[in-house]
C-alpha cells in the first residue's frame, strides 16, 4: 500500500537488501518478545469496543477544552454519569442509555483507532515513497544509517497499522488501508518536492511528532484500557523515531521535557465517515 | 574522545531546545494544574451526595476519575495515584543523582569527555529534574508527601555500579537501564492511574525517557564500535554505520515487563 507514486528502484542506496534483511530479522526477533503484551491489550480492546456507546461526548476534557477541540471516545461510562477512568477490560458491558448512534462508520474509541490506522498508513507511505525516491536517485546518495532507519521505522509503523486494523476488523468495521486524513495531500506534496535526505528527514520528523502527540492525546481520550495501553506502548516508539531523526538532522535530539498535544491529529481530520 | 563539535552551534541548539521545552512545560503545567484542581475540588466535596457530584463534575468538565474520589473505594484509587506519582518521582530523583555523579567523572563531565555526551548528560539531568518536580507537585496538591528520595530498588543498582564506572560505555549502560525502567514504568502507569489527565502526564514523560534511551543506545553502539568520533552534532551521517539508524528503537511496541511496581517508591 502506498499513497505515493511508485518509481523504479536502482542501486543508489548505500546498503544492500541482504544487510537490511538481516537487520530486519534481528528486529523481528526482538519485536516478537514484546508483541504478546500488545496483542492482549488489543484483544481486550476489541472485546470491549462492542459495548462502547457511539455517542459523541459533551463533557469538556481539560486538555481538549484548552485546545478548543472536540472530545473523543465518549463511552457509556461517561454519558451515564459514572467515571471517565479506564474501563477495565473484561468488565461487564455498559448498558446504553443514550439515543441511537449517529450513522458514522467509526465512532467513539473506534474513531480514534481509525485515525491512528490512517496516520500509521501515512507514515508507511511516506517512508516507502522516500525509499522509492532514493532508489531512483532523486535524493542523492542515501547514507546506510538513513536507509536502515527508514526501513526499520517503516516496518514498525506497518506493525502499528496492522494492530489497529485488526481491532477494526474484529469490531466488524472496514479496515483502513490508505491515509484518509486532511493532512495527507500536503504530505504527498512535500514528499514529491523533496530532493535530499534532509528534506525527507524533516517531513518524517513532522509525521513522527504528530503521531507521538496524537497518541499522547489518545491516552487521555480513549475510554478502554486496552486501547489506552496500545496507544501508550506505541507513543514512545514514535518519539524514539523522532529523536533519531533530530540527530540525523543535526538538531538536539530531545528538545522537550514533556511530549505535548498541540500538534496532535483530531478526529475531525479523519476524512472517511 | 575526539572533539568534533561546533560548540557555539551546540549552545545555540541547546538554547533553541530550551525555548521549545519551555513551551511544552507550560502545556504540561496547565494540564497538571487542571488535574490537581479537579482532584482538590473532589476532595473538598467528598461528603456530598453522589448524584450532586455527577452534576457538578459534569458541569465543570471534570474527568471521570474525579467522581471516583467521592467514594471510599475511590480514595484507595487516589492513593494508588499518589503512590504511582511518588514512585515516579523516586525514579526521577535517582536519575538526577546518577547523571550528577556521572558528570563528576572525567570521561563524562571532565576534560576527556566528548562534549556532546557531556551536554546530553547535563540537559537530560535537567529534564529529569523537571519530571520529578511535576510528579511531586501533583503528589503535594493531592495531599501526599513529596518523594525527595530515590527509588529504593534501583538506588542499590546505582550504588553497586558507580565504583565500577571506568569509561563512558559503563555510564551509558547504567543510564540506559534507568531510562528504560522509567519509560516502562510510566507506560504501565498510563493504564493504572484513575484520571485522563494523569494518564496524559505519564505518557508525556514516558515519551521523553524513551527518547533518552534511543539516543543512549545509538551512542552506546558507536562507543562499542570504537567510533566515538562519530558522536557529534551535526553527525557525519555518511560515515555512521548502518546499524546506527535502527539500534535506538528495537521494539515496535514499548515493553512494560521491567516496570517498577506502583508501590516501589511510595511513602506514607
Amino acid at each position: 500500500m502506498s499513497i505515493f507514486p511508485h518509481r523504479p528502484r536502482s542501486a543508489e542506496m548505500a546498503i544492500s537488501e541482504h544487510e537490511l534483511s538481516g537487520l530486519t530479522r534481528e528486529l523481528d526477533d526482538l519485536h516478537e518478545s514484546t508483541f504478546p503484551q500488545v496483542r492482549k491489550a488489543l484483544d481486550e480492546l476489541t472485546a470491549n469496543l462492542g459495548h462502547v456507546v457511539a455517542k459523541p461526548s459533551t463533557r469538556r476534557g481539560f486538555f481538549l477544552g484548552a485546545a478548543g477541540a472536540v472530545a473523543l471516545g465518549a463511552a457509556a461510562a461517561c454519558s451515564g454519569g459514572s467515571s471517565g477512568a479506564p474501563k477495565p477490560s473484561g468488565s461487564a458491558p455498559a448498558v446504553p442509555t443514550s439515543p441511537p448512534a449517529p450513522p458514522e462508520t467509526y465512532t467513539g474509541d473506534l474513531k480514534v483507532v481509525a485515525l491512528a490506522t490512517a496516520l500509521e498508513n501515512l507514515a508507511v507511505s511516506a517512508y516507502s515513497g522516500a525509499l522509492q525516491k532514493a532508489g531512483a536517485g532523486q535524493l542523492g546518495t542515501v547514507p546506510p544509517a538513513v536507509a536502515t532507519f527508514i526501513q526499520t521505522a517503516m516496518k514498525q509503523h506497518s506493525d502499528h497499522a496492522q494492530a489497529w486494523n485488526a481491532v477494526l476488523a474484529k469490531a466488524g468495521k472496514p479496515t483502513i488501508n490508505d491515509a484518509p486524513l486532511s493532512i495527507t495531500q500536503d504530505q504527498v506534496n512535500m514528499l514529491n518536492a523533496a530532493t535530499s535526505v534532509p528534506d525527507v528527514a524533516k517531513l518524517a520528523l513532522n509525521l513522527e511528532n504528530v503521531a507521538a502527540q496524537t497518541y499522547t492525546f489518545a491516552t487521555a481520550n480513549v475510554t478502554d484500557v486496552g486501547g489506552i495501553m496500545t496507544a501508550a506502548t506505541i507513543q514512545p516508539v514514535e518519539t524514539m523515531h523522532a529523536a533519531i531523526l533530530n540527530f540525523i538532522l543535526g538538531q538536539y535530539p530531545i528538545p522537550d521535557s514533556f511530549i505535548g498535544i498541540g500538534n496532535s491529529l483530531k478526529p475531525d481530520m479523519l476524512t472517511v465517515k | 574522545m575526539q572533539n568534533k563539535i561546533d560548540e557555539g552551534r551546540f549552545r545555540e541548539l541547546l538554547e533553541e531546545s530550551d525555548d521549545l521545552q519551555s513551551d511544552a512545560m507550560r502545556t504540561a503545567r496547565t494540564g497538571l494544574n487542571d488535574y490537581v484542581e479537579a482532584a482538590r475540588e473532589a476532595c473538598v466535596s467528598a461528603g456530598r451526595d453522589a448524584s450532586r457530584w455527577g452534576t457538578v463534575a459534569a458541569a465543570a468538565g471534570v474527568a471521570g476519575g474525579v467522581m471516583l474520589l467521592s467514594s471510599p473505594t475511590a480514595w484507595a484509587a487516589a492513593g494508588d495515584d499518589v503512590a504511582a506519582l511518588q514512585t515516579a518521582a523516586g525514579l526521577e530523583n535517582l536519575a538526577v543523582l546518577t547523571y550528577q555523579t556521572a558528570l563528576t567523572l572525567p570521561f563524562v563531565g571532565g576534560s576527556s569527555a566528548n562534549p556532546v555526551v557531556k551536554a546530553f548528560a547535563t540537559k537530560t539531568m535537567g529534564q529529569h529534574s523537571e519530571h520529578a518536580m511535576a510528579f511531586n507537585a501533583a503528589v503535594q496538591r493531592l495531599g501526599g508527601k513529596p518523594q525527595t528520595g530515590s527509588d529504593p530498588k534501583y538506588a542499590e543498582v546505582v550504588k553497586a555500579a558507580v565504583p565500577k564506572l571506568k569509561g563512558a560505555a559503563d555510564v551509558i549502560g547504567l543510564a540506559i537501564t534507568l531510562e528504560d525502567v522509567a519509560a516502562q514504568t510510566y507506560v504501565k502507569d498510563v493504564g493504572l492511574v484513575t484520571t485522563a489527565e494523569l494518564r496524559q502526564l505519564f505518557a508525556s514523560v514516558a515519551g521523553v525517557e524513551s527518547q533518552h534511551k534511543a539516543i543512549l543506545l545509538a551512542v552506546q553502539a558507536l562507543v562499542k564500535a570504537n567510533q566515538p568520533q562519530l558522536i557529534a552534532l551535526p553527525p557525519d551521517i555518511a560515515k555512521l554505520p548502518a546499524a546506527a539508524g535502527s539500534v535506538g528503537f528495537p521494539d515496535s511496541f514499548y515493553p512494560t515487563t521491567m516496570a517498577a511496581p506502583v508501590e516501589e517508591g511510595a511513602i506514607r
